[in-house]
């Protein structure tokens, strides 16, 4: 592992993107330390003033200040994306695994069903789910995360196939490990650089999912700020006021392409065929 | 292509159109309360008796099961119901809406073939040189940025360039030709240059395999011309994981409308879902999911007889 992780470092580009997806971390984590103003303070003498050192992004119609109101919405949109991804990977490494190992009925059911969510396109099925049970975080989270089930499924049944077949799950079965305990170590632990390029992968995508939702404004509802809720709430004012729309869009671009990037990244260095 | 692979690969798609369908069903009904309640609102002035009168127009009297066998048979007989807000037969509303779609996703699939093509072949031909390199970077940009933010500071490049351009105001094809291409200019070239990324890097690497092929090389040692290497054996061959992909994006593209159209105000399926979403208009919100999901099932299958048509080894039996 520790090789692997030099080979990534090694690349410039992984190196300048990690550290700004661990800066963009740092900011969703502790964001009263870089927000000036609170998300919903209002200052009537600064409205829809452009960028300056006072407000670093400019202010919207009600004056409060949109570099504060990315701080915040950020955080949303990453605690979002990234629990969804979570709740994908979990359901659908469990779905995989099932599929894979024990094949037969189980794989058929499974990966029909999974068939049959690959019909909706993620956003609309996101979209159709929210729109039903309303925008609550946890309702954004399996909303989102259902959409990334069937993905997480398919990528681990093929990786299952291959590893059901190998020799030392042939071992493990020989000396009398249980299925459960053969899946949990055996073959799970050979499945854990799958599993890292597709979480980092479509953590970009669902991130930019959630973004969507909310530039419609089905995210969380405002006043409470998402980044995409920040472009939507922009665009009345995109040419009399564009940096309301611009920056936030500029920072969901940054995050999603550093997350890219390092998704290429860990799939050059953790890809066998690469090594 | 024979019609018996037609009718297989229809037959087939029956299982995902029935799932589809009762995913659809079944989330509507794990919604609190029903249409029925819905329309009668907090203020209700009705009998039991007409309440269970309403109940028994809608179907709701009956088992869920009987329920999901009446929501078949009125997908198949294109019997979609009423609007609860404007009570306007909800196929209509679909088939006026949907040509709007239909035209901003051709129009957007012309740009993103146009320019993302070429651009594969440029990097895949001068593989890591400094323009590959920078069409790299490029093409990831592409792929990270949310359509909306690229919509916007198009909107706002051509407001500031061309004062007298018409950016909103939709104006339909039949009325007036040259101003509905106008409006729908910068719509179809965000989402146009949004799928040119993806097509971009996905032409790259088939390019590159196919230029490595064994045929590639005896085309060469026989003095075939560089161009007519490049465009005719290699591009012909590399075209068929171009065009699923292609066929993947229709449908994602359908879903990147719903975000553009309603930026450019543009009243096609995507506006009206979002409409039927905020006014919680249920008999819209399902049917509009479900013809998108219908529609999805059969591009998929017109792509795989566009293989055919690419690639004559292709035989689909």
């Amino acid at each position: 592992m520790n090789r692997t992780v030099r080979k990534f470092l090694k690349n410039p580009f992984n190196m300048i993107f990690l550290l700004i997806l661990i800066s963009v971390l740092m900011v969703a984590v502790f964001p009263d330390l870089f927000a000036r103003y609170g998300p919903y303070s209002m200052d009537y003498d600064a409205v829809l003033e452009g960028p300056s050192l006072k407000h670093l992004f400019g202010t919207d119609q009600f004056g409060r200040d949109i570099f504060s109101r990315c701080v915040f919405g950020l955080q949303k949109s990453v605690i979002i994306a990234f629990s969804s991804i979570l709740f994908a990977s979990v359901i659908g490494t469990v779905l995989g695994l099932i599929a894979g190992y024990y094949g037969g009925v189980w794989d058929l059911i499974i990966m029909r069903i999974c068939d049959g969510f690959f019909a909706f396109p993620s956003l609309i099925l996101a979209l159709f789910i929210v729109a039903l049970f309303g925008s609550s975080l946890l309702n954004l989270i399996i909303a989102i995360g259902i959409v990334y089930v069937p993905i997480f499924a398919r990528t681990v049944r093929g990786a299952t196939l291959s590893v059901r077949e190998s020799l030392f799950v042939k071992a493990s079965k020989v000396i009398g490990k249980s299925n459960f305990k053969i899946m949990l170590t055996d073959v799970l632990l050979n499945l854990s650089s799958v599993l890292i390029v597709t979480f980092t992968t479509n953590l970009s995508t669902a991130f930019l999912t959630e973004a969507s939702l909310g530039f419609l404004g089905l995210s969380v509802p405002p006043p409470e700020p998402t980044l995409g809720g920040l472009v939507g709430q922009g665009t009345a004012f995109l040419l009399s006021a564009p940096w309301i729309t611009l920056f936030p869009g500029f920072v969901i671009a940054v995050v999603v392409l550093s997350l890219n990037i390092l998704g290429d990244g860990l799939r050059d260095v953790l890809d066998p065929k690469n090594r | 292509m024979s019609f018996a692979y037609l009718v297989r690969r229809v037959v087939t798609s029956i299982p995902t159109v029935l799932f589809v369908a009762f995913v659809v069903f079944i989330t509507i009904h794990l919604v609190p309360g029903n249409v029925v309640d819905m329309m009668l609102g907090t203020q209700n002035y009705l009998t039991q008796e007409q309440i269970d009168q309403l109940y028994k127009e809608y179907g709701l009297d009956k088992p869920l099961i009987v329920q999901f066998g009446i929501w078949l048979k009125n997908i198949a007989t294109l019997d979609f119901g009423t609007s609860l807000r404007t009570g306007k037969k909800v196929i209509n509303l679909i088939m006026d809406r949907f040509p709007v779609t239909l035209e901003l996703s051709v129009l957007s699939m012309f740009f993103a073939t146009i320019i993302g093509v070429p651009l594969g072949i440029v990097a895949a031909v001068k593989r890591n040189s400094f323009v590959d390199g920078v069409l790299r970077v490029v093409g990831l940009i592409g792929l990270s940025s949310p359509s909306f933010w690229v919509g916007a500071i198009l909107i706002v490049i051509f407001a500031g360039l061309f004062q007298g351009f018409n950016i909103f105001g939709y104006v339909r094809l039949k009325e007036d030709f040259l101003k509905n291409l106008q409006v729908m200019f910068l719509p179809s070239l965000t989402l146009g240059l949004m799928l040119s990324a993806q097509i971009m890097r996905m032409t790259r690497s088939s390019m590159l395999d196919a230029l490595q092929q064994e045929y590639i090389k005896t085309a060469k040692a026989k003095g075939v011309s560089h161009s007519k290497v490049i465009g005719k054996h290699a591009l012909k061959n590399a075209l068929i994981p171009i065009i699923t992909l292609s066929g993947i994006q229709l449908g994602y593209l359908l879903a990147g409308t719903i975000v553009i159209e309603n930026m450019f105000a543009l009243p096609g399926l995507g506006r009206l879902l979002l409409q039927a979403v905020n006014e919680r208009d249920y008999p819209v919100i399902q049917f509009v999911v479900m013809f998108i999901a219908l529609l999805i099932v059969v591009l998929n299958i017109v792509v795989d007889f566009i293989y055919t048509l690419v690639d004559p080894r292709v035989e689909l039996r």
